[in-house]
């Protein structure tokens, strides 16, 4: 049997600020290898975001201007976004997609802006500060490592029901506080760490091929697609 | 000149020459003595000249060389800044360097940073500003698009009488009222459809009313003419517009600008632009469309962020990329060689390179599998990023070699199996490789 898989590019021609779409390009290159069909679309401004339709979600990060907008936009698709996730849709949020699918974050210039509070965090900022270069963090049930880049003046705090995305081990995360980097909640996955996080760490790549493939077929023996070898690649 | 600025200027100049004499270089030191002893005096040194300022993220080396050249076809004297040189203290440097001006007051072409314009600025009332355009450039060092652009506004506001002279087709210099005049001049050699940009493109928002904009055509990037649907906001009226774009190869452009055909001995879409930019600079100053075709067809080949060298017998293009429009307008140049070639691609992550690899994912490598490319080679210290780039593109793993260390990048050259071979690198990789190239005799010296 063929499967297939639909992913929803959330905002994706205003939220791509880092190389973001590389997820994509990740996403349908492994998938490819699994032999599965991944197509995507975007849902941007003024779209309805119907959860019926995907399996996945990618939800990059933007400017402070675009993402400002779409803090606005995103309150009308709030319902069935957060219908998909608790639904265990897949998504994968990038700095300002994470700010967003939280409660709210504090703004550039200090105003609050609202999420959608899918996800129990909250972002605050720092004065005159940005984290700024490389990070490693592990996955504490995994073991797995990952590497990023990261660049955000914001701080987030965790809340009920999320665990880090993986433990600091270089770098600053979400706070710089609690040595914690991203969240996952569900089959949710997010984090502060650049764009094409998924390029670089092919390991999430396919836990979230996985679950979304387990999740659309639940009977199918997916024991050929799990058994595929994913390297590091940086 | 007052004392103080006659001790400065006397010590730079001697730095200069002392620098220059003995060590070959020296294009920032002179100017920070200079600034140390007078902080003020860009504006002795830039008193007598009428000075044009060439900014944005791309463009502003090749720009201002064009522009150097359509102006000489009427003045005399022009001063101009070399590439590198764009910050405050390289362009007191560059002052300071100038030659005695007899007779006609002189003119002062600076390729200037972004973030600089202010330093200019409080010094020195430009008779012009030339805004290419701005993109997402290495922005773990400069911030976002309106960041960017509010910088260079910051600058404008201390001279409001000097003209603009902007890239009407970037929606983002159309953002905002301001009090000088403005020119706009671009892209009119499409037929009106009704389209949008590629999901991967930035700054497309209407900045009026915030919905997405459309464009009755796109030249490249989020540039072309643009229009809202939702609020009728759109792209202001040419003053200088490009009419036909005839023929695009690797090495020249041919086309028509207000009817005139000219042609440029340089590829590259974002050259033509580069292009246009110096002829409406130079119709501002009052040069004639005929002495502007003259200029830009004297044979002289210009290099921006190529050169071309010869190793071994390989025609070898060196291109510096260093964001992600600026590569997409490279590998859309290089898709318009007819010949089979060598593909290099090297990847550096140091501060000069931008130390966030991200952006290599916005590059448009899906286009490469589509073109006549023989070999392809991946290197430099993130070497694993650039390769697994490719790959996800879909070139062909057996046409594919990887090979980490520049030195033995240049070694496999001679070895290519074509006779053309394109080096697309970041900073300090083409640093590294110039290095290598002169050592061994393929070129003279380093760079500026």
């Amino acid at each position: 049997m063929s499967y297939s898989l639909n992913v929803c590019h959330l905002y994706g021609d205003l939220m791509n600020t880092y190389g973001d779409l590389g997820n994509i390009l990740v996403l349908k290159y492994l998938a490819n290898k699994m032999g599965v069909e991944l197509t995507s679309e975007v849902v941007s401004l003024d779209q309805p975001f119907d959860p019926a339709k995907y399996d996945i979600v990618v939800f990059g990060g933007g400017q402070d201007f675009e993402q400002s907008i779409i803090s606005k936009d995103i309150q009308s698709k709030k319902q069935a976004l957060v219908d998909f996730i608790e639904d265990n849709g897949s998504v994968v949020a990038i700095c300002g997609g994470y700010q967003l699918l939280g409660h709210y974050y504090i703004g550039a210039n200090g105003e609050k802006l609202m999420g959608i509070g899918a996800l129990d965090h909250y972002t605050d900022k720092q004065k005159d500060h940005r984290f700024i270069g490389n990070v490693v963090i592990e996955n504490e049930e995994t073991g797995e490592k990952y590497h990023g880049f990261e660049n955000h003046q914001g701080i987030t705090f965790l809340g009920q029901g999320e665990r880090p995305l993986g433990k600091v081990l270089e770098g600053h995360g979400n706070n710089g506080q609690d040595k914690t980097e991203g969240a996952i909640y569900k089959n949710v996955y997010c984090t502060y760490f650049h764009g094409p996080i998924l390029a670089r760490n092919n390991d999430i790549a396919k836990h979230v091929l996985m679950n979304a493939l387990k999740r659309k077929y639940p009977d199918a023996d997916l024991t050929p697609e799990a058994d595929l070898k994913v390297g590091a690649t940086f | 000149m007052s004392l103080k600025s006659s001790i400065a200027t006397a010590a730079g100049k001697s730095s200069y020459w002392f620098l220059h004499t003995f060590f070959k270089g020296g294009s920032s030191l002179p100017g920070k003595i200079t600034k140390r002893l007078d902080p003020e005096i860009l504006a002795t040194l830039g008193r007598d000249y009428d000075v044009i300022v060439i900014t944005g993220t791309n463009g502003k080396t090749l720009t201002t060389a064009l522009t150097v050249q359509v102006l000489k076809e009427k003045y005399d004297n022009i001063l101009t800044n070399p590439t590198g040189s764009n910050m405050e203290q390289g362009i007191i440097t560059t002052f300071l360097h100038a030659p005695k001006s007899k007779g006609k007051r002189p003119l002062a072409v600076l390729e200037v940073d972004e973030a600089n314009v202010i330093m200019v600025t409080k010094y020195i009332k430009p008779k012009a500003f030339v805004f290419t355009n701005i993109f997402r450039d290495q922005m773990d060092r400069y911030g976002e698009i309106y960041t960017t652009y509010n910088k260079i506004l910051n600058g404008v506001a201390l001279a409001p009488n000097a003209t603009i002279i902007a890239n009407g087709d970037a929606p983002i210099f159309h953002s905002k009222q301001l009090p000088n005049p403005i020119v706009y001049y671009g892209f009119d050699n499409q037929k009106d459809g009704d389209i949008k940009a590629t999901p991967n493109t930035d700054g497309v928002l209407c900045p009026q009313c915030q919905h997405v904009l459309h464009y009755h055509f796109i030249s490249y990037s989020n540039l072309g003419k643009y229009f809202c649907p939702n609020c009728g906001f759109e792209r202001p009226e040419l003053n200088f517009a490009l009419n036909t774009i005839n023929e695009l190869t690797p090495k020249s452009s041919t086309f028509e600008i207000d009817g005139e055909p000219i042609t440029i001995n340089i590829g590259g879409v974002y050259n033509i632009y580069n292009a246009l930019a110096a002829y409406s600079v130079g119709r501002f100053m009052g040069v004639s469309p005929a002495q502007v075709k003259k200029a830009f067809e004297k044979g002289k080949r210009i290099f921006g962020r190529q050169e071309e060298i010869n190793v071994d017998g390989k025609l070898v293009t060196l291109i510096l990329v260093k964001n992600p429009v600026g590569l997409n307008q490279v590998i859309d140049m290089i898709s318009t060689d007819k010949d089979p070639f060598t593909f290099i691609g090297l990847l550096n992550a140091n501060y000069a390179d931008g130390i966030d690899t991200s952006w290599i994912w916005d590059g448009d490598f899906e286009r490469l599998p589509k073109m006549n490319i023989k070999q392809f080679i991946t290197g430099g210290e993130r070497y694993k990023d650039i390769t697994y780039r490719l790959q996800v593109a879909g070139i062909d793993p057996k046409k594919h070699l990887v090979e980490p260390d520049l030195d033995k990048v240049v070694e496999m050259i001679p070895k290519a199996p074509t006779k053309k071979v394109y080096i697309l690198a970041t900073y300090t990789a083409m640093l590294h490789l110039r290095k290598v190239f002169a050592a061994k005799g393929f070129i003279k010296g380093g760079m500026d």
